[in-house]
């Protein structure tokens, strides 16, 4: 029975191209954009390498000082993440790290720009980098102040030409560094594990940052297990309720701990005085979006869907007057469907593929390597077959309790 | 006719309701990227205030190692924020910056060195508000030095720019742009003029007093909307104010000055405060990362709507063929009855257009309440309506062309050939 439905589907698909081509094109088209759009996402926010264990990690992105009169903005500083942030009950390891900064190296009268990133040693264990030379710095090295730094590998050819590069030394913002490890490029959108060059924090050229409640650092905390998450947030927000404030004219300081989609909600849709994020805002934003997006498509589709049955009008007459029942025909119709969503969900898997790989190579966002989204891609062809099904079988459905001398008349209106 | 075209429609009123439903849809669409793209039109031939060319912008760390960008939002009792002493030990560093900037100064490829809190294109913002006479009005900040109008080419239409008759005055000497000077002061010459409120039990610092208009500063570029700025005095050499030290350099360098200059002066300003990491970059450059930053979204969006649009022209044309078989009696009798080519076909696309009509009117309605509720108060009504205005016409095009077609099909058929069915 099935195979002569999936024969039917087959003859019907290819007997009018056009409008086959234009119901591929339309579903295609919609699952394009929606992995596209849901892959750049992932590049920045889903668990990835090195960022292996951010599914039990909180952050310190932003610390704000409210005043009577002002409020300033910033990320939080070291002093804030190294006295309030450690030894908070289920955390497990704190790393701070130094907002990434652009370093100049002159080699050979070129300009090599790179970005820095000066971090703790704990940095290295919170994240798991896959080396592919040497290892990262210790705490002793750390400690020492020691001028070792750990590259990446596209520094690495800038500046070597290839491996091998630890034991070698290059010089960027006037100091000079030895490499001890090399590490794959991570994507520059990636917040928390980007940079070209990782470098103990107590080779900045000042220990200024060690004072500071405000500015330039980001704090990692990896809890024992996600469960342990409200306490977390609830003692660092009680702990850091105790700092001095700078002057008198501030009253208020606040660094909640929390994910990196939770500070750019925060960044996106908090008031000006409000202290909670809204990540259920941005998420509304993101599904609404993706759902406007699909409407046009989808009332294409349909559309196209109701105006085709009606042009099988005579053709369902004939199969009702050789004793089709309603259900016969209406599986017809949702074999039909399936096989139109399904080639169309393969060719749009196909482009996605190919769009994704070409935004890769284009190196429009450094170092940005774009995966497909099996899970989005999922939703997405589930959304067509629902509409597919939605536009093609209600019609049908109305079409096969036609009676069969009209339908043959082809009066349909 | 009009009144018949729309009995038509309405007599299959069914089918066409869907019809109508994609066709607002897509002008939805079209209004929300021309919109975009008028609004960046609009802005960018607004004047930007500086000069572009033979300007670079050094910018340096001070204390921490990681780059930070600070956003502060100040109160409208806090318009003086300028002098709240938000760190210590501004002094010191504002000596340092001067003695930076002196040694800039020295190189011979250099014209004129200024420092500020912002300079163009920067990541740095500073906002704040200002009450007068029981109004609120909102702008940008910024603190720089009495070079800056000169390096930058800002162009003094009113007044002056700070510079050392504003030593020692019991006020604090401001410059504002024309925009908010207007709206501020709408009919008196601003300057002279204090722009906050002195309120009975006020024991705040000295007034503010504009002693300068400016044409313009729009410091996110040619595509951000033009805002409304205040700019305060920033002294280096005065030991006694606690005012927020500059964050960037700007340098004026001679026409001619090639990429060179950059390693050169990196290396000087190395040597003469090791402490600190710089960077520097012609502003033409910045202008550029500013400018993809800004259109990547307006080119993604583009992009997205015009397959869009050409997905909805394939289905339109599609939709209205099935309709014109469907109708092959309709038309054949009105052939019989002596309607020509010409009549049926301004018949079909006539129903389109009353279709499209009724679509727009329905999204104008929607669209219209975006200025009214002021969603986007950056964009003016004027934007919308040119946006609207466009998209209309592009509509009305895109759904003719494709009832064109179909109508074509249609006057192929032979009246007896139609008739037969009858």
């Amino acid at each position: 029975m099935l195979k002569s439905y999936l024969k039917l589907a087959w003859k019907v698909l290819w007997r009018r191209k056009f409008f086959t081509a234009i119901s591929l094109f339309g579903i295609c088209f919609t699952l394009v954009v929606l992995m596209v759009a849901s892959s750049v996402l992932d590049h920045v926010f889903a668990p990835q390498a090195p960022e292996v264990r951010q599914g039990r990690t909180l952050g310190m992105f932003r610390a704000r000082m409210t005043g009577e009169h002002s409020t300033s903005t910033s990320m939080p500083g070291y002093q804030l993440i190294d006295r309030y942030a450690r030894g908070i009950p289920g955390v497990e390891r704190v790393a701070a790290f130094a907002m990434p900064q652009t370093v100049y190296s002159y080699k050979d009268g070129q300009r090599i720009k790179s970005l820095i990133k000066r971090t703790d040693a704990e940095y290295w264990r919170v994240l798991d980098f896959q080396f592919l030379e040497g290892g990262p710095f210790t705490d002793q090295d750390v400690a020492n102040g020691a001028f070792v730094a750990v590259i990446n590998a596209t520094t690495r050819d800038r500046f070597f030409g290839g491996p091998p590069a630890v034991g070698r030394t290059f010089e960027a913002d006037g100091l000079h560094f030895r490499v001890i490890g090399v590490v794959p490029d991570v994507g520059i959108l990636r917040l928390v594990a980007n940079g070209d060059i990782y470098a103990p924090l107590t080779t900045a050229k000042t220990d200024a940052y060690r004072r500071e409640l405000l500015g330039g650092f980001g704090g990692l905390l990896l809890a024992r297990s996600t469960a342990a998450f409200p306490s977390i947030k609830a003692e660092l927000e009680s702990r850091v309720r105790t700092a001095p404030l700078p002057g008198k004219e501030w009253t208020k300081l606040i660094a909640p701990a929390e994910s990196l989609f939770d500070f750019l909600a925060g960044n996106l849709f908090s008031g000006r005085n409000e202290d909670r994020s809204h990540p259920e805002r941005l998420w509304a934003v993101i599904i609404a979006a993706m759902l406007l997006f699909s409407t046009l498509p989808a009332v294409n589709l349909i559309n196209l869907n109701m105006s085709r049955i009606m042009e099988r009008a005579s053709e369902i007459g004939v199969r009702k007057a050789f004793g089709a029942s309603s259900r016969t025909l209406v599986s017809q119709f949702i074999v039909e469907n399936l096989v139109l969503t399904l080639i169309g969900g393969a060719a749009g898997f196909v482009l996605s593929a190919l769009v994704l790989r070409a935004l890769t190579a284009s190196g429009l966002i450094p170092y940005a390597h774009f995966a497909l989204n099996y899970r989005v891609f999922g939703y997405g062809l589930g959304l067509a077959l629902f509409f597919g099904l939605l536009s093609g079988v209600y019609p049908a459905w109305r079409m096969s309790r036609l009676d069969p001398v009209q339908a043959l008349k082809g009066a349909s209106r | 006719m009009t009144r018949h075209l729309l009995k038509l429609v309405w007599n299959r009123k069914r089918s066409n309701v869907l019809i109508a439903v994609e066709i607002l849809l897509s002008f939805i669409v079209l209004v929300g990227v021309t919109t975009l793209a008028v609004f960046y039109v609009d802005n960018y031939r607004k004047p930007l205030g500086y000069d572009v060319e033979n300007i670079w912008t050094i910018s340096f760390e001070k204390h921490a190692p990681g780059r930070s960008s600070v956003t502060i939002e100040s109160g409208p009792e806090d318009a003086a924020a300028a002098r709240k002493p938000v760190d210590r030990g501004f002094v010191g560093q504002r000596a340092r910056i001067a003695q930076l900037m002196m040694s800039l100064r020295d190189m011979p490829e250099v014209e004129s060195v200024a420092a500020a809190f912002v300079t163009p294109y920067s990541s740095n913002t500073w906002n704040s508000d200002i009450e007068v006479g029981g109004k609120h009005h909102r702008y940008g900040f910024n603190a720089a030095t009495d070079d800056f109008a000169r390096t930058l080419g800002l162009e003094v239409t009113r007044g002056r720019w700070f510079s050392r008759d504003d030593d020692g005055a019991a006020w604090t000497p401001v410059v504002l742009n024309e925009r908010l000077a207007q709206e501020v002061f709408p009919d008196k010459d601003p300057i002279g003029q204090f722009v906050d409120e002195q309120r009975p039990g006020d024991s705040q610092g000295p007034r503010m007093r504009v002693v300068g208009v400016i044409r313009e500063f729009r410091k996110d570029g040619e595509y951000a909307a033009p805002e409304n700025f205040l700019f305060n005095r920033n002294r280096l050499d005065d030991p006694d104010v606690e005012v927020q030290p500059p964050n960037e350099i700007v340098v004026r360098v001679k026409p001619g000055t090639t990429a060179a200059f950059e390693e050169k002066a990196i290396t000087r300003l190395r040597g003469a405060e090791p402490e600190w990491t710089f960077q520097a970059e012609p502003l033409t450059q910045s202008r550029e990362t500013s400018h993809r930053l800004w259109l990547a979204p307006l080119s993604a969006a583009a992009v997205i709507s015009v397959f869009l649009l050409i997905m909805v022209a394939m289905g339109l044309t599609g939709v209205l063929w099935l309709h014109v078989t469907q109708r092959t009696r309709e038309i054949g009798l009105r052939r019989a009855k002596g309607a020509t080519i010409v009549n049926i076909q301004r018949q079909l696309v006539g129903e389109v257009v009353v279709l499209t009509s009724i679509a727009c009117l329905a999204g104008v309605v929607i669209i219209v309440q975006f200025p009214l509720l002021d969603v986007f108060s950056a964009v003016s009504p004027m934007v919308y309506g040119v946006s609207v205005a466009i998209s209309l016409v592009c509509i009305y095009l895109l759904s003719m062309a494709c009832a064109w077609v179909p109508s074509r099909l249609a006057s192929a058929i032979q009246p007896a050939e139609a008739l037969r069915y009858e």
